[in-house]
C-alpha cells in the first residue's frame, strides 16, 4: 500500500478508489476473451476446445479477481483466504478424479 | 483514541475504519470460499462425467441455445463493471450517481434472470428435460423411425435419427441415458447459479433502499463493496459455466 492510505480513517483514500479508466479496460478484456471463446469455439477446436476455453476462463476469473474484487491491494489475509479456496479445490479435484479415472484398472 | 472513533458507521469493537472495512472485506472472501468449494463440488463431477462419456456431453451440449448463453454472458459482464462503478461512487459519496448504478447492474442481472427463465420454457417445449419427458420423446421418435414416419422435431428426435440402426456398444452410438446426465448436470449448475443471482438481486435492492435513506454514508462505502463481491463471484462462477455448457458441443461436427 502506498503512504497516503494509512492514517485516514474517515474517507476511503485515492489509493481505495478505482480509476473509471482501469475498469473500463478491464471490462473490454474480459468481454473480448468471452467473444474469442465463443468464436474460437464456434470454428471447431476438437481436442484442444477444453484446455483452450478453461485457459480463457483463468484469465478471465484472475482479471475479475485482481481487479474488481481488489485483491490487487495485498492485503495479505484476504489474499490467502482466496487461494485457500484454490487449495481446497485441488485437492478435491485430485482425489476425487484419482477414483474415477482409474476405475478401469480394477478390471484388469 | 484517534479521532475515526467519534465516526457514526464506526462498531464499537472495532479500533477504526480501516479495521473495520478490513473485517468485513475478509468476512465475505471467507463466505466465498464456501461458495467457491461449493461449486467446485459440481464442476468435479462434471469433470469426471466429461472424462468418461465426451461424445454424448459434446452432442447434448449443441442442442442447448447458444444465443441466449451469449447474450446472458455480455449481461453479466457488463453488470459486473457497473457494480464497480457503483462502489466508486460510494466512495466519493456520489449518492444519486451509486443509486442509478445499483438500478442499472440490478436491471442487468433481472434481465440475464428473465433471458434464463425464456430459455428453460423452451428447453421445456422441445422436451429438452431429463427423465420421463425426454425418454418418452425418445421412445417415440425410435417408434415413428422404424415405422417409416419423419418424428417431430426435438434434441431427443435427433438423437435417435443419430441411433437408428445402431445398437448399444456400436461406435457412433450415443446413450440417451448419458445425454440426460448431462442435462442434469446443465439444470442443477445453471439452476444454483440462478438462485445465487435472485440473492444478488435481493442484496442490490437492499443497498438502494439503503442508499436512499442515506445509511451509506461515504466511509460506509464497503457495504457496496462487501455485496459487489459476491456478485463478481456470481459472475465469475458463469464465466466457467458458459463454456463448459454451452461452449462444448458449439464445434460439434466441424472436426
Amino acid at each position: 500500500m502506498s503512504d497516503d492510505s494509512h492514517g485516514a480513517d474517515h474517507a476511503p483514500t485515492m489509493h481505495d478508489i478505482d480509476k473509471p479508466s482501469s475498469l473500463v479496460v478491464v471490462f473490454l478484456i474480459v468481454i473480448g476473451l468471452s467473444a474469442a471463446n465463443i468464436g474460437l469455439s464456434l470454428t471447431g477446436l476438437g481436442k484442444l476446445a477444453l484446455p483452450v476455453q478453461l485457459a480463457i476462463g483463468v484469465v478471465q476469473a484472475c482479471l475479475v479477481a485482481n481487479y474488481w474484487m481488489h485483491l490487487r491491494r495485498k492485503d495479505t489475509v484476504v489474499t490467502l483466504t482466496a487461494l485457500s479456496s484454490l487449495f481446497f479445490m485441488f485437492i478435491m479435484f485430485v482425489l476425487t478424479l484419482s477414483d474415477y479415472l482409474t476405475r478401469h484398472y480394477a478390471a484388469m | 483514541m484517534s479521532a475515526s472513533t467519534h465516526s457514526p458507521v464506526l462498531k464499537h469493537h472495532f479500533d477504526n475504519l480501516e479495521q473495520q472495512h478490513s473485517a468485513e472485506r475478509l468476512g465475505m472472501w471467507m463466505f466465498l470460499v464456501t461458495e467457491v468449494l461449493f461449486f467446485g463440488g459440481l464442476f468435479c463431477a462434471y469433470t469426471a462425467y466429461r472424462i468418461w462419456f465426451p461424445h454424448e456431453f459434446e452432442f447434448a451440449s449443441s442442442k442447448l441455445i447458444l444465443w441466449i448463453a451469449v447474450l446472458n454472458t455480455a449481461l453479466l459482464i457488463t453488470s459486473s463493471l457497473t457494480m464497480t462503478f457503483a462502489i466508486r461512487a460510494a466512495q466519493l459519496g456520489q449518492k444519486k450517481s451509486l443509486i442509478n448504478y445499483l438500478v442499472i447492474t440490478f436491471l442487468l442481472g433481472a434481465a440475464f434472470l428473465g433471458f434464463k427463465a425464456f430459455e428453460y420454457y423452451t428447453d421445456y417445449q422441445e422436451k429438452y428435460v431429463p427423465g420421463p419427458i425426454f425418454q418418452k420423446a425418445y421412445a417415440d421418435a425410435q417408434h415413428d423411425l422404424t415405422h417409416g414416419h419423419h418424428p417431430e422435431h426435438s434434441p431427443a428426435a435427433e438423437l435417435a435419427e443419430h441411433n437408428a440402426g445402431k445398437q448399444p456398444g456400436d461406435a457412433g452410438y450415443l446413450s440417451p441415458q448419458r445425454v440426460q446426465l448431462f442435462l442434469c448436470l446443465y439444470y442443477i449448475m445453471t439452476g444454483i447459479h440462478g438462485i445465487h443471482i435472485l440473492v444478488g438481486l435481493g442484496c442490490i435492492a437492499w443497498l438502494v433502499l439503503e442508499a436512499g435513506l442515506n445509511r451509506i454514508p461515504r466511509e460506509n462505502y464497503s457495504t457496496v463493496e462487501v455485496v459487489s463481491l459476491y456478485w463478481h463471484l456470481v459472475d465469475m462462477i458463469w464465466l466457467f459455466l458458459m463454456p463448459l455448457l454451452y461452449l462444448t458441443g458449439a464445434g460439434l461436427g466441424k472436426h
